[in-house]
């Protein structure tokens, strides 16, 4: 089996910081697998993806994705970047932009440097984008501005540019934090079924145990930057949940929502 | 502010010190004023009426304002992106933005009536100076918005653009651009109405435009006529500021 992010005791904190944010995490994810990030707010889920995606230097370890080792104090290779696809917590997108820019976004770092530029993507990257846009249901908002759209329907677009990157790995920062039960399971079964149907390795973070145990085969727990525990769904047991969350937040996720 | 204590104190005399100086080493002779009642008078009687006759004049002058106006702010235009770029905090390294922005300021200090004199030694009489002067003044404040407009957008979808493998210009072009086109449109029509109000008198300099026949008619004391243009040109900033008005609504 291929392995698609290998880790061996990573360690970072953020500049400044006085307590590591990763402290001695080493896991392996296989080719095609779909992982949950399981834990609370503060545990290190957010560092140890936006890490994964190039986008954090400064750490201690090995880790390699998609079979290249990353540098430890450098970007990876601008060439290497779109295989690495993320779906960002607040979405990122460019508001002011139509829903089919933002998806065409997706598909920079495929087109040749002068093309992107000047904005002309070719009828490929055209059928990529569209077909993007009808995998997420949202095929019907292609020429709406994103800043008309209610917060499911930013998170589809946040995929579909996911997808049009065509990434090998999809990377996705709390997919669902922002939306309803409902919205939320429909988004992760999107999010999952893309994955699968393009052969891409998923790993999703999440602070709600029940959508982690739907949508992911595998879920790594994750407390105060270390992994607490890794394992196949199935085996999932609910102390160790619990566990997960003692002291921090006794009912996950509540209390910062009543917050905002 | 609080003026309290020995602060207030200094502050207080400083002022006052300031004002005294300027009276004791000015001539300002208010008796002056005084007797000048009648000359005043008599000076304004001999702006009215108007002279309605000049109306080529005003509508040659206001044009070539006009031209002025809107060429030279094509050039502030045109030299303010690349640096504004360059006096971006988020485009580039301190080591370059640090020094553009210095010059910017630099460029902003120097008044456009004294730039527009040089430029008419430099190039000669005409539109032509007025249009460089305009065009060399204006970029000092334009540069620097446009660099503050950069720098003001939102990060993540850049950040996003990174992650897909965008290089910095196609970021520029599709995650900052979108963000940043209301407050540039806004900006520049901005900048265009004082661009027109301040080559309203570059004419006075010899740089061309309607200032030329205000000029003219005061020096050959041709009142009447002086006031005539004197009107067009308010009569045009109040346009001016009603088209910017209209324009502002639409791009915020």
């Amino acid at each position: 089996m291929n392995i698609a992010i290998r880790i061996d005791d990573l360690n970072f904190a953020h500049p400044g910081g006085s307590v590591p944010a990763l402290e001695r995490v080493s896991l392996t994810i296989s080719t095609g697998e779909s992982v949950a990030l399981l834990g609370p707010s503060g545990a290190g889920k957010t560092t140890l993806l936006a890490l994964l995606d190039g986008r954090l230097q400064g750490w201690r370890g090995r880790v390699s994705v998609l079979g290249a080792p990353l540098d430890p104090d450098q970007p990876p290779p601008r060439a290497s970047r779109p295989d690495t696809g993320f779906v960002f917590q607040e979405f990122a997108l460019v508001e002011r932009s139509t829903v089919l820019r933002n998806v065409l976004n997706g598909r920079l770092g495929r087109m040749a440097p002068l093309r992107a530029l000047l904005g002309s993507p070719t009828p490929h990257d055209l059928d990529i984008a569209r077909t993007a846009l009808t995998d997420c249901g949202i095929a019907d908002l292609a020429e709406r501005r994103v800043d008309s759209l209610s917060g499911g329907q930013r998170q589809r677009v946040a995929i579909a540019r996911c997808l049009a990157q065509e990434p090998r790995l999809i990377l996705a920062d709390e997919p669902v934090s922002n939306l309803d039960p409902t919205r939320a399971g429909e988004v992760l079964a999107l999010l999952t079924g893309a994955a699968q149907a393009r052969g891409a390795t998923a790993l999703f973070s999440s602070h709600q145990p029940d959508l982690a145990r739907r949508f992911a085969q595998r879920i790594i727990g994750m407390r105060d930057g270390r992994i607490a525990f890794d394992v196949p769904t199935s085996e999932l047991n609910d102390d160790a949940t619990a566990e997960l969350y003692r002291e921090v937040e006794p009912l996950p996720g509540l209390s910062l929502r009543a917050v905002s | 502010m609080q003026f309290g204590g020995f602060g207030g104190f200094v502050t207080s005399a400083l002022i006052a010190g300031a004002i005294l100086w300027s009276f004791a080493t000015t001539d300002v002779e208010l008796s002056r004023l005084v007797s000048a009642g009648p000359r005043i008078a008599d000076f304004l009687g001999r702006m009215f009426p108007p002279d309605p006759t000049v109306m080529a004049e005003i509508r040659k002058g206001s044009a070539e304002t006009l031209r002025i106006a809107i060429l030279g702010s094509l050039g502030a235009v045109i030299l303010s992106i690349p640096l504004a770029i360059l006096a971006s905090e988020t485009m580039v390294s301190p080591a370059v933005f640090r020094p553009i922005r210095t010059l910017l300021a630099f460029i902003r200090a120097i008044p456009l009536i004294l730039v527009a004199m040089l430029m008419v030694g430099a190039v000669g009489l005409g539109p032509l100076p007025g249009i460089i002067a305009v065009a060399f003044h204006a970029t000092g404040m334009l540069a620097k918005f446009y660099a503050e407009a950069i720098d003001g957008v939102s990060r993540a979808p850049i950040a996003a653009l990174e992650s897909a493998g965008a290089g910095p210009l196609v970021r520029l072009r599709y995650a900052i651009w979108p963000q940043m086109a209301p407050v540039v449109a806004r900006d520049t029509i901005f900048r265009f109405e004082l661009n027109l109000r301040e080559s309203l008198i570059l004419g006075i300099v010899g740089a061309g435009g309607i200032g030329f026949y205000i000029q003219t008619y005061v020096r050959s004391f041709q009142y009447d006529k002086a006031a005539s243009v004197t009107m067009a040109v308010v009569a045009m900033v109040i346009a001016i500021e009603a088209i910017n008005v209209a324009l502002r609504r639409r791009f915020t």
